[in-house]
């Protein structure tokens, strides 16, 4: 069968898509099936825990899968549903004993337990944007050490406000929710809402920033954003999780969602899989699976004649078994990397022709210019960029060449505010782009690569080049239309659907330039695009690279360290040794620029070589 | 496939024990893992010796067998919620719940439906009876225990006290507050206070604090465990504060007294001592000689007590309707037991128990002080 159109991708994705979603309920809905049938009522009451276990855990997913964060603090989310539901839903002459000393705006409701969950929700997303303030600035193990500090704050104040929690003492008189139907539809309205926020603009943002902070920065994503947004949601499903928890145990005490808590969760989270909701989902049915059968082992039982002795802690050992062996045979989890189902490439998917049309070429940029002037910047004490001015105008390629460690790629990193410049400024206009922040840059349409590669290596091809576009404020609709162009303009028809991660290296650096063309800069700065190419590869990017900057009137800065390469392309070439700009002009002028020539070969060598002429 | 064959073991072990009609079926929540082994592992290991000692000579009261059904709850509160309500499913008359408040109190709020009397093993909050009528506890309470250790240190002229406790756990800070409130009744002053958190490694600033007080107390009350209360008093003992020091029945374990001089002298309460010729000394070589284990604490004892409260309770109501057992139990006096009597009649059915105080000796032994109920005059509110 032929390969798919690659106009037919963003229908294919969405039916994929939509499919994963299918797929992870369905998931969810037979092992309650097979419980409910197959073991009566043990199985139903095994099913309900096990419906609370996927909305925390899925709710968990939501800040840790797509942040890559691993958070121990969604405890704290789940005590302050447990208690505010508890409190809420209490009969009121129950409160009265076992809450004498409650404030009076919280006593007396007598709520049911649908009505409180409105309440238990903005709670939790009021708790996740106050604490999401300090802690989505945080990244890696020092955001996760900050989770399990919310963790023991809200612990600590729990045991404390004896007053509204009975401090350590058991809360009791929780009404219970017994009724696996209303469980049921809690996790799969979980399931549904993580499925939708991962693959909506946020969770795409969200992925981007987990897997290249820099990279997701210079498309104009702001991290702590798209971060507070993860956590933000993930807190309000943990605290309306945390309430459900609360309602099937009808009574508990602080340490009821403390670490034993929070670290099973942890587990059935890793066990299935971070990255995805199905990962989530299959990680609790196979915890669930694991113990209740383990367990019922425990008291010593015959089978087929055999009498198997008392031996309790068994469900302990089997779950540090099973944690071992995951982490042995499948670091990713048992559904691995990709979200549960099929993928926009599946040959189920195939058949799938409706086409979408791509965005046309965007209108040619106008006449402006990027100027640098006096760009400085010292890395303890060594002047790594010195003063260096130059321009950067729309309409023409402009090269800069140097040799190893002259400044270049810190040069870029100054003007796109990956680095803070000493001195100097990077204008577009009156706008001096050394003061916005760096997501600011890209407004300001100034685009770029990296010198080392830097994709959104758990995305597919085609996902890093809709980041761009719509984190360039494209609607969903035009986001697609305009990925299809620029995968169509670097011919990566084939792969779109491939993980970043597994593409073949010439097929990586154009996908960099195609996500950076996505957002339709004005200025696009291209930090050695052609580095480890063959020269067929080189010489097709060339191609691609005139007729680009041709069609759109931009202008492209092209750091390389293939000269022939720069100087096929640049009708105006600057030249750096280290850290100062030692010549500018057209490409035959600095090749005989004898600075230029000192640069890559050496003052002595130079002399030999004017005293030999 | 291994999940498959695990779940066909469950659905055929779940056949193989379906209930006899005359058997009655007692529920036990025993956490084998997790903080409550250690207080339910012995108390199970006792309460199932009694209970086959009971068996074999024809059930309760000679007349009913007993079918145990045990669940282990990994000390996890969502899967004693699971255990109970099987238990239930699977018949269970009465529930023996784990020695802890939390567990016993999420399953009273289930067997509250049909009241079916739930019992905890060792748990002494108070405040865990005030669920229902059909709640029990079986231990003497912290209260209890709190009033008599009160009353001794008034007798031996303490004037003023200082408390340390953890507010990480009902039992670690209620301990030292029913203390200080008996204390106080009794004429003592409660000098000052200091928190700590469980598993706090180092207490020298809770020492300085002390030594430091513009009164310093004659005694130091705490009702902390282990690891804990080692290194409190290392830290005590290290500053070279010699104050006396008073704690609760998790202080009657080997490893403290095997701490050395720092604990010589310390005081504790506990449920009971072993008296040379006494119903309790005799259970320790019966159930020596059983099982080859030597029960060095009293939750052993307790939990045999447990079988003849039930059998007691059953005896009473002539019936083992659940509702009638509870009424009965509630109504008992004087109920004979081997590490103490109990009476249910006339409490919040935290039983009224004799409350041992023991001293540890320089040798590191348990020397029996006192023994006798808490004074209803000063036994502080749950």
């Amino acid at each position: 069968m032929n390969a798919p159109s690659l106009n037919t991708h963003p229908t294919r994705l969405q039916a994929a898509n939509g499919l994963r979603t299918v797929a992870s309920l369905a998931v969810l809905l037979v092992t309650v099936a097979v419980l409910v049938w197959g073991f009566g009522r043990t199985g139903e009451r095994i099913a309900v825990l096990m419906c609370v276990n996927v909305a925390a855990v899925v709710s968990l997913m939501v800040y840790c899968g797509n942040t890559g964060i691993v958070s121990f603090g969604h405890g704290a989310f789940m005590t302050v549903g447990a208690y505010l539901s508890g409190i809420l839903t209490m009969p009121v002459g129950l409160q009265r004993s076992a809450l004498p000393d409650l404030p009076g705006w919280l006593a007396g409701y007598e709520l049911s337990v649908l009505m409180a969950m409105p309440f238990v929700a903005l709670a939790g997303l009021a708790v996740a944007l106050l604490t999401g303030s300090a802690i989505a600035r945080l990244a890696g193990a020092s955001a996760t050490i900050a989770t399990l500090g919310l963790l023991i704050i809200v612990h600590s104040v729990a045991v404390s406000a004896r007053e509204i929690t009975r401090g350590s003492q058991t809360f009791y008189g929780v009404p219970r929710v017994t009724d696996l139907l209303i469980v049921l539809i809690a996790a799969l309205v979980f399931v549904l809402i993580a499925r939708v926020y991962r693959e909506s603009r946020w969770g795409l943002f969200a992925r981007a920033v987990r897997d290249d902070k820099d990279a997701a920065t210079v498309l104009g994503i702001a991290p702590s954003r798209a971060r507070l947004i993860a956590w933000s949601l993930s807190g309000a499903m943990a605290t309306v999780a945390g309430a459900l928890y609360g309602h099937i145990l009808g009574a508990f005490s602080p340490a009821s969602f403390y670490l034993n808590l929070v670290f099973a969760q942890v587990v059935m989270m890793i066990v299935g899989g971070m990255a995805s909701v199905g990962g989530a989902v299959v990680g609790v049915i196979a915890v669930t699976f694991m113990q209740n059968s383990v367990r019922n082992l425990e008291g010593g039982t015959t089978v087929l004649g055999f009498t198997l002795p008392e031996v309790f802690g068994l469900t302990t050992v089997a779950l540090g078994l099973a944690i071992l062996l995951v982490i042995w045979l499948r670091p990713q989890g048992i559904v691995g990397g990709f979200e549960l189902g099929p993928g926009a490439g599946a040959l189920l998917l195939r058949r799938v022709g409706r086409a979408t049309r791509p965005a046309d070429a965007p209108v040619p940029v106008g006449e402006m210019q990027l100027v640098a002037q006096g760009l400085s910047k010292n890395f303890a004490g060594v002047k790594a960029v010195d003063g260096v001015s130059f321009e950067v105008p729309t309409g023409r390629i402009t090269g800069l060449i140097g040799p190893n460690g002259a400044g270049k790629s810190t040069l870029v990193n100054l003007m796109t505010r990956q680095y803070d410049a000493d001195t100097g400024t990077a204008r577009i206009g009156d706008i001096d782009l050394t003061y916005l922040p760096p997501h600011g840059v890209i407004n300001r349409r100034v685009a770029r690569s990296f010198q080392n590669l830097r994709l959104f290596s758990g995305l597919t091809a085609y996902e890093n080049v809709l980041v761009a576009a719509l984190a360039a404020g494209h609607t969903r609709a035009k986001a697609h239309a305009v990925t299809l162009r620029e995968l169509a303009a670097f011919d990566l028809d084939d792969i779109a659907d491939m993980r970043a991660e597994n593409l073949p290296y010439g097929a990586r650096k154009r996908l960099e330039i195609a996500r950076a063309l996505a957002q339709e800069p004005a200025i696009l700065l291209l930090d050695e695009p052609a580095a480890g190419m063959n020269p067929a590869e080189t010489d097709d990017l060339a191609d691609r690279l005139e007729t680009i900057g041709r069609d759109r009137n931009i202008g492209i800065l092209l750091i390389d360290h293939d000269l022939k390469f720069v100087n096929r392309l640049s009708a105006r070439i600057v030249v750096m040794n280290r850290g100062q700009k030692v010549a500018e002009g057209t490409p035959e002028k600095v090749r005989a620029d004898v600075r230029v020539i000192e640069a890559y070969i050496g003052r002595g060598r130079t002399a030999r070589v004017a005293g030999q002429n | 496939m291994k999940t498959k064959t695990l779940l066909m073991a469950s659905a055929i072990s779940a056949i193989g024990s379906a209930a006899c009609a005359e058997d009655y079926v007692i529920g036990v929540m025993s956490a084998q893992s997790g903080y409550l082994a250690p207080y339910d592992g012995p108390a199970y290991a006792g309460f199932q010796f009694c209970i086959d000692e009971i068996n074999a000579k024809g059930g309760l009261n000679g007349t009913i067998p007993v079918r145990l059904i045990v669940k282990d709850t990994r000390s996890d509160i969502a899967v004693g919620v699971q255990v109970v309500q099987e238990m239930i499913d699977e018949g269970a008359e009465f529930i023996v719940s784990s020695a802890d408040a939390d567990p016993t109190i999420a399953a009273a709020q289930i067997t509250a439906a049909d009241m079916i009397p739930t019992m905890t093993f060792a748990g002494t909050a108070p405040v865990l009876t005030q669920v229902g009528p059909h709640v029990f506890g079986s231990y003497p309470a912290d209260n209890q225990q709190a009033a008599v250790l009160a009353g001794y240190a008034r007798e031996q002229g303490f004037e003023s006290v200082w408390l340390v406790k953890s507010p990480d756990s009902a039992y670690t800070l209620g301990g030292p507050e029913y203390f200080g409130e008996a204390f106080s009744a009794l004429g003592g002053k409660v000098v000052g206070e200091s928190n700590y958190s469980l598993n706090q490694p180092d207490f020298s600033a809770i020492v300085t604090t002390i030594q430091g007080a513009a009164t310093p107390p004659d005694l130091i009350v705490t009702w902390a465990w282990e690891p804990d209360f080692p290194a409190f008093i290392r830290a005590l003992r290290g500053a070279g504060l010699d104050t006396q020091v008073m704690g609760g029945d998790v202080l009657d374990t080997p490893t403290i007294r095997g701490l050395g001089d720092v604990v010589t002298g310390v005081v504790h309460t506990s449920g009971g001592f072993p008296d040379e010729g006494s119903a309790y000394a005799d259970f320790i070589d019966r159930f020596k000689a059983a099982t080859g284990t030597e029960p060095d604490n009293n939750y052993y004892v307790n939990g045999c007590d447990i079988a003849h409260m039930i059998e007691q309770a059953i005896d009473a109501a002539g019936s083992t309707d659940p509702a009638a057992v509870s009424e009965a139990m509630a109504g008992i006096e004087n109920g004979e037991g081997i590490m103490s009597n109990f009476t249910f009649a006339g409490t919040d059915r935290m039983p009224l128990r004799d409350v041992v105080v023991a001293r540890i000796s320089a040798s590191g032994d348990k020397e029996f002080v006192l023994r006798q109920s808490a004074d209803p005059a000063i036994l502080p509110k749950p």
